[in-house]
């Protein structure tokens, strides 16, 4: 690499400063690498986010490469990413929040990378961006679906850390349960963890227990689909399409789509015209996604969930529209008030119709 | 069945530990390449680059430095405990137990200078990890409560009050709710030696020494060994064991908690919930592989870190962080495990006359 520098820094001396075309337009050089939060295995958060690696290699032509398993707020971030920068690599994606001051300090430090995060808030002005995704589009649209399908009138929500991303999920899950079905109430189990079966399993037992006949989840585990499907009870699934693991309980799944992002993202790097954003994409811009519905889920349900999904492409719906109450039965938007971003991105309150507290 | 046991050689064999060291690294390299060459990678691409990440250069020895210091007063907290034939295998939860209350010491003391603040939070980390260590030495000592289980089950505890203290009262009030404690002030970071490696190396030294000439020079390191080699003999020359339980895994439990304290203010931002990043339990395999001697402890520390360091970069050439964290566990024990040999053999029960218990040095 050192030695592909030298050529090139010659070329451009040699050329004299005046022409162009010494920049890094040459998709040669442009090298991605991604840093994970946990292993890729075959479902979940990282899993969707090597998926969407895969899929931007191909388009972009350039090399990627990656490191799993890497614990935030340890010094392995760090290694790893100077680690790739000595390699050569140039555009570094880091797909856990707990990234993000590292991310802003390693920006500084290497002013020629471009460093994109995923489901931060931080940025700066050159060189280091943030994405995420409006999960609660899908989300909403997949309680649509649950609360079709439940009978009991009670689903169980295996729930990760009680965090905005985490309650804003539930929150319009549970609107889109009541589009459906006004009577439905969603029950909250947290579990503290992202990615443990054992953990995620007993929690999907305990709810499935009490009488709940749809489970839906945000962890990267599989484990509570298999408890639905063990007790005929049915699931919303997370992350990615999760069928394969629980054919007969699995219904729907709000899904990452990160493909074209990253896309866009390297594109931009090789161009040598990436500047930062805060980027929230939206259902209407790819990122986030209903994966298809179960084939024995009634027609009209789809019709109508097809329907709300059009609606909220076009601008025409969105899940956070007053009239809305808080869990306690405060008024938090009048009718027809549309929530902010910045109200949604600290969501820290339960809606009416969810079971459980938020701490 | 005849059951083989390890039997302490009369004298370790000629070469030691060295060359004990060399044939078992060149065995692990050996198996580790056919484990590469299975999942389809070049070995020698894979192994230059381990060295270069870990040992190629100032900037690899800091890196692996740092990773060291963690793993060395690890493996010291559970290495003392084990001088005395104590378990300690809540080092995990007591490194938090340190980082919390070095993280409580930073929260009060924003604007005190910064020496002042590290020595005080150095010394709150190593009460904090002190205090988590209280109950199971004194279940211990009093009652008898094997302490392989109140240890370990307070890991849990630890790592609870951590998530506790980030979701709730410690959450930084300009995080937009996301559970992140705030930023330690910046007078409140270990200043560097060379490279990025900080002066946690130091104390970490520092701390090693001073703990392995206290077991091996002092009566109370003597009395010590004498506890941990036969409780009879200690009983009858009037130690007072109890007393002894008491200190050691309180002292144990506290030179655990000073690496989280010293991971605090050295590598981290900030407390968060992996701050103990595994050392604790890797503490454990470094004092096994140290054979429970304080002395031994810096060396395997140091070969851990570099195995680690080179493990973790190779994933970035595409190894899967599974072959990875085999081929580290190959090395390790190849490495380090093979000097195990050079003092001890392998016998079947009854093949040979047992040499005498010797106590552990």
């Amino acid at each position: 690499m050192r030695s592909k520098i030298a050529a090139l820094l010659a070329v451009c001396v040699g050329l004299g400063f005046a022409l162009t075309g010494c920049g890094s337009d040459d998709g040669a050089d442009t090298k991605a690498a991604f840093v994970y939060v946990g292993p890729v295995g075959d479902a979940g958060w990282t899993y969707a986010h090597d998926e969407g690696r895969q899929y931007a290699a191909e388009e972009t032509g350039v090399e990627t490469a990656y490191v799993e398993a890497v614990p935030e707020g340890t010094a392995d971030f760090a290694n790893y990413v100077r680690d790739f920068i000595d390699q050569g690599f140039n555009v570094i994606f880091g797909t856990s929040f707990g990234y993000m001051d590292d991310m802003l300090a390693l920006a500084d430090e290497y002013p020629d990378v471009v460093f994109e995060h995923v489901s931060g808030y931080k940025m700066n002005d050159t060189n280091f961006g943030n994405t995420f995704g409006r999960m609660y589009e899908p989300r909403y649209l997949s309680g649509m679906v649950a609360g079709a399908a439940t009978k009991s009138n009670l689903i169980g929500y295996v729930a990760a850390f009680p965090i905005p991303e985490v309650i804003r999920g539930i929150n319009a899950f549970t609107l889109g349960v009541q589009a459906t079905n006004p009577s439905a109430q969603v029950e909250v189990v947290w579990t503290s963890t992202w990615f443990d079966p054992a953990v995620e399993g007993d929690s999907a037992q305990a709810v499935l227990d009490k009488g709940a006949d749809v489970i839906a989840m945000h962890q990267d585990s599989t484990a509570a689909g298999e408890k639905a499907e063990a007790a005929g009870a049915r699931w919303v699934s997370y992350n990615s399409d999760m069928r394969a693991f629980a054919p007969n309980a699995f219904l729907t799944a709000p899904v990452w789509n990160w493909g074209p992002r990253y896309v866009e993202i390297i594109e931009a790097a090789k161009a040598g015209n990436y500047s930062p954003t805060a980027y929230w994409g939206s259902m209407a811009d790819g990122i986030v996604d209903l994966a298809p519905i179960a084939s024995d889920v009634d027609q009209s349900v789809v019709d109508m969930v097809m329907e709300a999904k059009a609606a909220i492409i076009a601008g025409d719906l969105h899940p956070f529209t007053g009239p809305l109450n808080d869990q306690d039965g405060n008024q938090v938007l009048g009718a027809g008030e549309v929530m902010d971003d910045g109200a949604m991105l600290g969501m820290m309150f339960f809606v009416e119709g969810v079971i459980g507290s938020t701490g | 069945m005849k059951r083989p046991r390890l039997n302490l050689r009369e004298a370790p064999l000629p070469g030691g530990q060295p060359l004990a060291f060399a044939i078992g690294l060149t065995i692990a390299l050996f198996v580790g390449t056919l484990l590469l060459l299975g999942a389809g990678h070049d070995p020698v691409r894979i192994y230059s680059r381990m060295f270069e990440a870990s040992l190629g250069g100032p900037d690899a020895w800091a890196v692996t430095l740092n990773r060291a210091v963690p793993l060395g007063l690890a493996g010291l907290a559970v290495a003392i405990a084990g001088s005395m034939g104590l378990w300690n295998i809540g080092a995990e939860g007591q490194i938090m137990a340190g980082a919390i209350a070095a993280s409580w010491v930073a929260r009060i003391g924003g604007d005190w200078p910064g020496l002042v603040l590290i020595v005080v939070m150095l010394l709150a980390a190593l009460g904090g990890g002190g205090l988590l260590a209280v109950g199971p030495a004194i279940a211990r000592a009093r009652l008898g409560v094997n302490e392989i289980i109140t240890t370990l089950m307070l890991n849990e505890v630890a790592i609870r009050l951590v998530q506790w203290l980030i979701h709730g009262p410690w959450k930084d009030p300009g995080a937009h709710n996301f559970p992140l404690a705030p930023m330690l002030p910046d007078q409140a970071r270990l200043p560097t030696l060379f490279s990025r490696a900080h002066y946690g190396l130091l104390i970490a030294a520092a701390v090693i020494l001073i703990s392995s000439l206290a077991v091996r020079y002092t009566a109370w390191g003597y009395e010590l060994r004498i506890a941990g080699s036969s409780e009879a003999t200690a009983r009858y020359s009037g130690i007072s064991l109890s007393r002894k339980i008491l200190t050691v895994l309180v002292i144990s439990g506290g030179i655990a908690g000073l690496a989280g304290g010293v991971e605090l203010t050295g590598t981290a931002d900030r407390l968060t919930e992996s701050i103990s990043n595994g050392f604790g339990f890797a503490g454990i395999i470094v004092a096994a592989l140290a054979l429970m001697r304080p002395s031994g402890v810096a060396v395997v520390a140091l070969l851990f870190g570099a195995v680690q360091i080179g493990g973790q970069s190779i994933q970035t050439l595409g190894v899967s962080s599974s072959v990875s964290t085999i081929l580290q566990a190959f090395v390790l024990f190849g490495a380090i495990g093979a000097g195990v040999f050079s003092r001890y053999r392998i016998l079947l029960e009854g093949e040979a006359p047992a040499v005498p218990e010797k106590v552990n040095q």
